[in-house]
């Protein structure tokens, strides 16, 4: 295997490698379950059970869980590869066929082989929760994300506040790991992060709710519905980029990512975990990253709407894809601006996120009212 | 909150080999005392027993990342006692070699820096582009970091006919690419916030405290001893020493990054001017000063390093005093620390050039 | 009274000029001065080194200490103390390092403290103080700088201090 020197062969040979790879388990998938022998019966209640269109799929494999956390885990290597471009290295390069690809599934074979650790004098009990926590939060997001038009998980009214209220709990998550790890440096992490969160909340809020006035519901597959002629990045710029920020500061990522600045405070309020316990917490934090960049696109870059490329009556696989991509493109976004930019300091940080986003916050809602009034932006239903 | 005292002991990732007793209000820092000690040697002590060519790589090892720097004074206390005059080619060297050693060293200053400031990109940039300068050395002296390349007399071998274009390529390459260091750290925005008037240093103070180097060319004195006190050929090389008023951290990166240009443009200079010739005198393994004393002074990459010697006609120096510029900026970090938050301790000190092995000795 | 030693060229000019404005400033408490091309060294009496500290920082401009270094002479019995000088502020004067110089007894090495005239000496006395055994009456914090706080031998840097190693 010669070695990758220069981006534009990395960037084909991983393109065949994921795409076969993609091909081969549908295929595999589509095979398996319309070649089962037995008496149809039994398909058909198996299909039901478990077939493509039941609740269980839906939950466990796609959107749901399996597939968030194989993009988790392929973002990951991604990321690491991508940095190390940007820095002069090269990154992952021996574990799988092309470029290391496999490394973060070895990672996860390491982490679980090693031994799982905690301060003597912890609380137990919510020290080993808020791995579950972190993962909890992750899966409850990717429940209402609307990947397309009637594919999704759970579809409800209401469905913008259950995305607040989830991403509400990540700072109490923050606090409790922080504190039941019973030690200095977490500690101060934690309170970072409280800091840090609780600045940044507020103004996501209000971005959002700027996209909930104009599309008049809170419902993520309407809003999405109403963006099929023009998207709202380019109705309310402002908002977009209001929100962008506070989602990297939610997702704790540089340059936001001062509660666990290295430096300083070796690792801040996940200092003292180890083991599964670790790897359960990254994992939730990257199927949060994904999650939310879903999300980021649904309230702004129109969802799934995107030219139809395939051919007719494969409308949700079209779907499917422009979601997807759109995603992927905001999460390399985020991940270039890892690399180019350090640390930002807690007061600079809430002088930041109390003052100036705030502003820029209230002044898109404003314009947002501003369009609805003028009846510039038709929309479904009514507030 | 009450005051706490935290240690950013030497065992921290954002401290050197040395203690740093912080006294925290909350989160600003109300005093810091230095603790160095951690690597101390007895360098002093040591060299009484070494002859003085043994003393050549003894004393390369407090500062080694600038090793020639650090020699230049040696081998010159040494000439001086003994009444030596260098050969002009081997003079050549010797500033070839220094100015290299100036631009490892102050590379791997940038790289630190990132570090402690979360940059990690800027970690992994100089850290690479160091590699040019290090093989260039490599080709010259053999050796990747210590060299022992000075000898009193000259420099130990010539250059080998390659090292001019390698140069001039390593030259040119770095001259762009610090051009990409400008955008991606001294103007990000981020980092201006972090370090534009951050830890300053007033002119007085820096007098007051005896600082030296980019630290107090930062501050606003014009002084450097390849400009005060000529040694080697530097009096007849073209070259600017960059000052800055506004003694802050930024304007400290911002002097190391000029003074890397102006590095660049000495080498390429002496590179073009050599005359040929020996390299060094022929001394038959005899370096043995007569009996006197003598102070000498030279400018490395952190500041003025000095040598004071007093022989007394023996096989091995009598007393012989290193002062590095580490040390005599250590007063500097209780300084410009007061009233900083505690995330800021390591760029401050850091912005500082505090190098600790050199400064214990 | 000045001596200079005995030397082949005619001592350089500035050098001279300033060496004559110390002595007859400070007549009586000058032993020595050596002069060299940039170098002038001062030998003064120990009881007269805060006067003459004065002289430096005053008269002559001289604004800070590269070093305090401490030689330990056993045969004679004394230690000898230096501090080099140089000057910032004037250009003319850069290159220029004026050593101020002084012998005291071995048995009670005992000299004033200069950290309030310079304050930059803080650090170098305490390492003399450590390395030698000198007490500089009147140092804000007199304390081990480089050595442990064990440590029980006699300072590290006299010449009747052998390495129990070897």
């Amino acid at each position: 295997m010669s070695e990758i020197r220069t981006f534009p062969d990395f960037l084909k040979r991983s393109s065949i490698v994921l795409g076969v790879s993609v091909l081969f388990i549908i295929i595999i998938f589509g095979a398996l379950i319309y070649t089962i022998p037995a008496v149809s019966n039994f398909k058909d209640v198996l299909l039901e059970l478990i077939g493509i269109n039941s609740l269980f799929f839906k939950i466990a494999v796609f959107p749901g869980y399996t597939w968030a956390a194989l993009i988790a885990t392929e973002i990951i290597w991604f990321e690491r590869k991508f940095i190390a471009k940007m820095q002069l290295r090269v990154g992952p390069l021996y574990a799988g066929m092309v470029g290391g690809i496999l490394q973060p599934i070895a990672d996860v074979i390491k982490l679980v082989f090693k031994e799982m650790i905690s301060p003597s004098k912890s609380d137990k009990l919510i020290f080993y929760s808020v791995p579950l926590l972190s993962s909890a939060i992750g899966a409850s997001l990717l429940a209402v994300l609307p990947v397309s038009d009637g594919w999704l998980i759970m579809r409800s009214d209401v469905s913008m506040l259950i995305v607040f209220a989830v991403i509400g709990f990540v700072p109490i998550s923050v606090l409790l790991a922080g504190w039941a790890s019973n030690s200095k440096f977490p500690f101060i992490g934690a309170l970072r992060g409280l800091h840090q969160m609780i600045a940044f909340e507020i103004s996501m809020l209000i971005a959002a709710l700027s996209v909930v006035i104009l599309s008049g519901s809170l419902d993520l597959v309407n809003i999405v519905q109403a963006q099929s002629r023009i998207w709202f990045i380019v109705l309310m710029p402002i908002g977009a980029i209001v929100f962008f920020i506070t989602l990297l500061a939610e997702l704790e990522r540089i340059p936001f990512d001062l509660p666990h600045a290295e430096s300083e405070i070796v690792m801040g309020h996940q200092t003292e975990y180890s083991s599964m316990a670790f790897g359960s917490i990254q994992l939730g934090t990257y199927i949060r990253f994904y999650a939310l960049s879903g999300i980021f696109t649904t309230l702004f870059l129109g969802g799934w709407y995107g030219p139809q490329f395939l051919p007719a009556g494969f409308e949700i696989i079209n779907q499917i894809e422009w979601f997807t991509l759109k995603t992927l493109l905001v999460m390399v976004f985020i991940i270039i601006l890892r690399g180019v930019n350090p640390r930002f300091r807690l007061d600079l940080l809430l002088k930041f996120g109390w003052s100036r986003l705030l502003i820029l916050a209230f002044l898109n809602l404003f314009i947002a009212i501003f369009i609805l009034q003028m009846g510039w932006f038709p929309f479904t239903g009514g507030i | 909150m009450s005051e706490l005292t935290v240690t950013v002991g030497p065992q921290h990732p954002g401290s050197g080999h040395f203690a740093l007793i912080v006294k925290l209000d909350g989160d600003k820092i109300v005093e810091v005392i230095p603790d160095p000690g951690y690597v101390h040697r007895g360098d002093e002590k040591v060299s009484e027993n070494k002859n003085y060519i043994q003393n050549i790589p003894h004393f390369e090892r407090p500062a080694i990342l600038d090793a020639s720097n650090m020699l230049f004074p040696y081998v010159h206390a040494v000439e001086d006692l003994m009444k030596l005059e260098v050969p002009v080619r081997g003079q050549y060297i010797r500033v070839i070699m220094a100015e290299l050693n100036r631009i490892i060293s102050h590379l791997y200053y940038f790289a630190i820096y990132g570090i402690f400031v979360g940059h990690s990109t800027m970690f992994m940039w100089p850290v690479a582009d160091r590699e040019h300068f290090i093989d260039l050395a490599q080709m010259i002296s053999g050796q990747r970091v210590g060299f022992a390349f000075l000898l009193p007399g000259g420099v130990r071998n010539d250059i080998p006919e390659a090292v001019k274009e390698r140069a001039n390529e390593a030259c040119n390459y770095f001259e762009k690419r610090l051009i990409e260091y400008e955008r991606i750290f001294m103007n990000n925005p981020i980092f201006e916030k972090r370090a534009k008037g951050m830890g300053i240093l007033s002119k007085e103070d820096a007098i007051k405290l005896g600082v030296v180097g980019p630290t107090l060319r930062a501050s606003g004195i014009k002084s450097d001893i390849r400009k005060d006190e000529p040694y080697a050929v530097y009096d007849k090389l073209d070259f600017e020493i960059p000052v800055s008023k506004d003694g802050d951290s930024w304007a400290r990166a911002w002097i190391h990054i000029e003074e890397m240009r102006q590095s660049m443009s000495i080498i390429k200079q002496a590179l073009k001017d050599i005359p040929s010739g020996p390299v060094k005198l022929n001394l038959r393994g005899q370096v043995r000063p007569p009996p006197g004393e003598t102070f000498t002074r030279a400018e490395s990459s952190r500041g003025a390093v000095s040598f004071y010697l007093i022989s007394n006609g023996g096989m091995t120096p009598y007393r012989l005093r290193m002062i590095t510029p580490s040390f005599r900026n250590l007063r500097a970090i209780s300084h410009i620390t007061k009233g900083l938050l505690l995330a800021d301790l390591p760029p401050a000190f850091w912005s500082l050039d505090y190098w600790p092995v050199e400064a214990d000795r | 009274m000045s001596e200079t030693p005995k030397i082949k060229h005619e001592p350089p000019k500035r050098e001279k000029k300033i060496a004559d404005n110390i002595t007859v400033k400070l007549r009586k408490d000058i032993l020595e001065i050596e002069i060299k091309p940039k170098r002038i060294k001062v030998k003064v009496k120990p009881e007269s080194i805060k006067k003459a500290a004065n002289f430096f920082k005053n008269k002559l401009n001289i604004d800070h200490v590269a070093s305090v270094s401490g030689i330990d002479y056993p045969n004679d019995n004394e230690i000898e103390i230096v501090y080099h000088t140089g000057t910032y502020k004037h250009k003319d004067l850069s290159d220029l390092v004026i050593a101020l110089a002084f012998r005291i007894s071995r048995e009670t090495p005992k000299t004033p403290s200069l950290t309030e005239i310079w304050p930059s000496t803080e650090f170098d006395e305490r390492e003399t103080y450590e390395m030698l055994g000198v007490i500089f009456e009147g140092h804000p914090k007199l304390e081990k700088l480089f050595l442990p706080e064990d440590w029980d031998d006699i300072p590290p840097l006299r010449k009747d201090f052998k390495n129990p190693r070897r």
